[in-house]
């Protein structure tokens, strides 16, 4: 688990506030198909509002957001971000949606305050989810951000809830827990 | 520095003197709710990682509330697979279709939430706990870690203190209450509060509200995203929760030093009817400003007002009347024993001879048009927790909220109606 990878360097591709999950980070017959293998996502992570996002993108960029970021407590965006090896900077997020990007493995930091006037879609930029420290190479200069809970980083690296109960499963086997 | 009854709770549940919102707390509730719509999922992801087994069979309840009565292939073959999931588990309290009722209201009934329970359900209107006193959590997809290993990851949640100032009049309801908190708690709201992932932990003027009151105003909160809703018992409450506890249970009361992320205050003193227009429980309007607008679907139920005494609302207003032409009527009680009583007490009788239809405890239409279902461009007054759109079924219906009281008035005038021309004065 050492090995796992807190810092992203990537391109920065911003949203504004307020996206739902139906609809601003994937189409609604997402989530109402029940779709959750990352292959079927992935086409569709931000298709209402980015068409052609997942052709473009690189594992490391990352999605830069505002307020309210995520609304309706859904994981088939995350699942997708995730999948992408994408990172996750907002200003806000409801808490289920929180809980449901860290349910998925992602890397992601919440209560990023003004994150917004900071960095625009193409800077460059590098994320420190462990130690919390956003950096726009682009525009030159670096934040403090609230990390990933000390107590959550497990998950995260473990690929989210269902990584963590499959380590969890094989540790029990061996009579690790 | 105090603590709120949440974080006393969930001091007490993770083993620790004194936990503070913020702090990740891993708790051990003292049991956990399943519902059916969910179980498959749970199951086949842990069959998966050839996880066979439930941390505690006897600590696991398993709901059949969503689809009760099987209306289609998928629901039937649902059931199915829950009751082999039961028995896989080997779950001692699994509650099958027709067996038990609404989750989030007949184990308050039976003994199970009791004053400081804790308790993780995969719903998040399991808040109706906190009408008993009681907290309980939604976990949403990651109930099968819990049922795994007994255990989550919970951040204790802030607490947003409401104070209750003065009497509600005769003829205003509890669920009229619950419409203008919404409307308070929304981002716009007077409150100026943010709700989401607080608990909303009512103070004042409560004596007024009887149980059913209090789990019908745990409803509207949930919607707009509060985790938990909490009301300190009361003397009543606790005899209630005596008769019934299925275990030892201390109630908990929030410390006067506790710390909150906001304190509001309400008079009540004012209010009169409500309705929540279509598109959200939230939108609470008078109900005055849309009385005599025609209504053919009508619904009493749901986690909101389930409790037997929202039965007894709606069945004084009935008794002796007809369902306006064209008017239909489905009543789901939140029990299986609330049925029985409804026999009992002649409920049922009432119900049957206004012409309205009583169906097996659950949610009925409420869970997202499983029954009960209304058709493009009509109208409908429910008791349901929301209504947004396509909430029954038809994606262009007009769906309004209102009081059991009103529900049962407008179904008999056939139009939106003021409970109290039905009322004793």
């Amino acid at each position: 688990m050492s090995e796992f990878q807190w810092i992203l360097k990537g391109r920065c591709y911003k949203l504004g506030h307020d996206v739902w999950h139906a609809g601003g980070v994937v189409p609604n017959w997402v989530i109402t198909g029940r779709h959750f293998d990352p292959k079927d996502i992935i086409p569709h992570l931000f298709e209402e509002t980015d068409p052609g996002f997942h052709t473009r993108c690189k594992p490391g960029d990352i999605i830069v957001t505002g307020k309210n970021f995520g609304m309706g407590p859904k994981m088939n965006g995350y699942i997708a971000m995730q999948a992408l090896g994408l990172g996750l900077v907002c200003e806000s997020m409801p808490f289920l949606a929180y809980r449901a990007a860290i349910g998925c493995g992602v890397r992601v930091m919440t209560d990023c305050v003004n994150v917004l006037d900071l960095c625009e879609t193409g800077d460059e930029l590098e994320v420190n989810f462990r130690d919390g420290f956003f950096i726009n190479h682009t525009k030159d200069f670096r934040r403090e951000y609230p990390p990933v809970p000390d107590a959550l980083m497990e998950i995260v690296e473990l690929g989210g809830n269902a990584g963590w109960l499959k380590d969890w499963q094989e540790k029990r086997r061996a009579g690790a827990v | 520095m105090g603590m709120t009854a949440a974080e006393k709770i969930l001091a007490r549940t993770s083993g620790k003197s004194a936990v503070r919102a913020g702090d990740i707390v891993y708790p051990k509730p003292d049991f956990v709710m399943i519902h059916d719509g969910v179980v498959r999922g749970a199951k086949e992801e842990l069959d998966a990682l050839g996880i066979d087994r439930v941390f505690d069979p006897e600590r696991v309840l398993m709901v059949t509330d969503h689809d009760v009565v099987y209306v289609n292939d998928r629901a039937a073959a649902r059931g199915a697979f829950n009751r082999e999931a039961a028995k896989a588990w080997g779950i001692k309290h699994f509650f099958d279709a027709g067996r038990g009722g609404h989750g989030h209201i007949f184990p308050t009934e039976r003994g199970w939430v009791l004053p400081g329970t804790l308790y993780f359900d995969n719903d998040r209107h399991c808040t109706n706990a906190g009408g008993i006193g009681a907290l309980a959590i939604r976990m949403g997809t990651e109930i099968n870690r819990v049922l795994a290993t007994g255990t989550n990851w919970t951040p204790v949640p802030k607490s947003v203190k409401l104070t209750i100032k003065g009497k509600m009049q005769p003829g205003v309801f509890a669920r009229d209450l619950g419409f203008v908190i919404g409307k308070h708690l929304a981002p716009d709201g007077a409150f100026g509060v943010d709700i989401d992932y607080r608990v909303l932990e009512f103070a004042g003027e409560l004596d007024q509200f009887s149980l059913a009151a209090r789990i019908s105003l745990c409803s509207t909160p949930t919607e707009m995203r509060a985790i938990g809703v909490f009301f300190p018992p009361s003397a009543e409450i606790l005899d209630y929760a005596k008769q019934r506890a299925r275990r030892p249970f201390t109630p908990v009361y929030p410390d006067a030093d506790a710390v909150y992320d906001a304190s509001v205050e309400l008079d009540v003193s004012t209010l009169k009817p409500q309705v929540a227009l279509p598109g959200g429980p939230h939108k609470a309007a008078d109900l005055a400003s849309v009385a005599g607008t025609p209504v053919s679907h009508t619904y009493i139920g749901s986690c909101g007002s389930g409790m037997y005494e929202d039965l007894e609302i709606a069945a004084s207003i009935l008794k002796g009347k007809k369902l306006a032409y064209g008017v239909r009527m489905i009543v789901v009680p939140g029990s299986e024993d609330s049925t029985r009583r409804m026999t009992r007490e002649g409920l049922l009788d009432i119900f049957h001879d206004a012409g309205a239809m009583v169906i097996p405890a659950g949610c009925g239409p409420c869970a997202s048009g499983r029954t009960g279902l209304i058709d493009a461009g009509e109208t409908s007054i429910s008791t349901a927790v929301a209504n947004g759109t396509g909430r029954f079924g038809a994606k262009d219906a007009q769906l309004y909220l209102g009081s059991p009281a009103t529900v049962a008035a407008s179904a008999v005038t056939g139009r939106i109606t003021d409970p109290r021309e039905f009322l004793p004065a």
